[in-house]
């Protein structure tokens, strides 16, 4: 299934503003940072602790609805969803 | 008026104030966030547009449900600006000034904690993105 990701703020330019990924079999949230974790350090590096958890700072949308990354990181994906990653938002 | 915008072009504060203006309102706040100079010397912002908007939105409407307010208007600015410049742009009008000084102060509360738009100050020194850890 295709994926689209999203990246804002410091994750856009680690990762870029848009990937299509192509998972084969079933898609999480974590199963698509994890993906997103192994093809890139920085990324691993800005969004993950020692331990391997996310940090606190990370932020995630799919669909454009935010989920809680504590909570709902096995929300699964599906054909054509988009998922978006990025930091606190600081506008106004 | 009911507008919310995102854009990268710089705004008249008086334009927003005539669209906002009724006859039934007796009283119109604005707010008005401009690049402070904290040693900077530009301000990158960025935005999830497909998502801001329909937050703004979302706002918007509570404030109007909360404050009785007759009409907002609401920019928000994205792109490369100077320190001076305008940032973001805030008009409310309600019969009364203290629903339209609550309304303005929610919206802007609001938007800052919720809507997905990001800050990057460049300085001499090197940039930062602003509330990062």
């Amino acid at each position: 299934m295709k994926i689209k990701v999203m990246a804002f703020a410091s994750f856009r330019e680690i990762l870029g503003k848009e990937l299509d990924l192509d998972i084969v079999g079933e898609a999480t949230a974590s199963g698509v940072l994890a993906i997103l974790a192994v093809r890139n350090k920085r990324f691993k590096e800005a969004a993950f602790d020692e331990s391997g958890q996310i940090k606190d700072y990370v932020l995630l949308m799919i669909n454009r609805k935010r989920i809680d990354p504590r909570q709902d990181l096995s929300t699964r994906l599906h054909d054509g969803d988009e998922l978006a990653v990025f930091p606190p938002v600081a506008g106004g | 008026m009911l507008t919310i915008e995102i854009t990268n072009e710089d705004f008249s504060l008086d334009e927003l104030v005539r669209k906002a203006k009724r006859k039934d309102a007796g009283a119109l706040v604005t707010f008005l966030g401009t690049v402070r100079d904290d040693g900077i010397e530009r301000m990158e912002l960025e935005a999830f547009r497909e998502a801001a908007l329909p937050e703004l939105e979302r706002i918007r409407d509570e404030a109007a449900a909360k404050f009785n307010l007759l009409s907002v208007e609401v920019v928000h600015r994205v792109g490369s600006l100077a320190v001076g410049e305008n940032i973001v742009a805030i008009v409310c009008a309600a019969a009364h000034r203290d629903e339209a000084f609550r309304g303005c102060r929610y919206i802007i509360e609001e938007l800052k904690a919720r809507v997905p738009v990001w800050k990057k100050e460049l300085s001499k020194n090197g940039e930062r993105w602003v509330g990062h850890e």
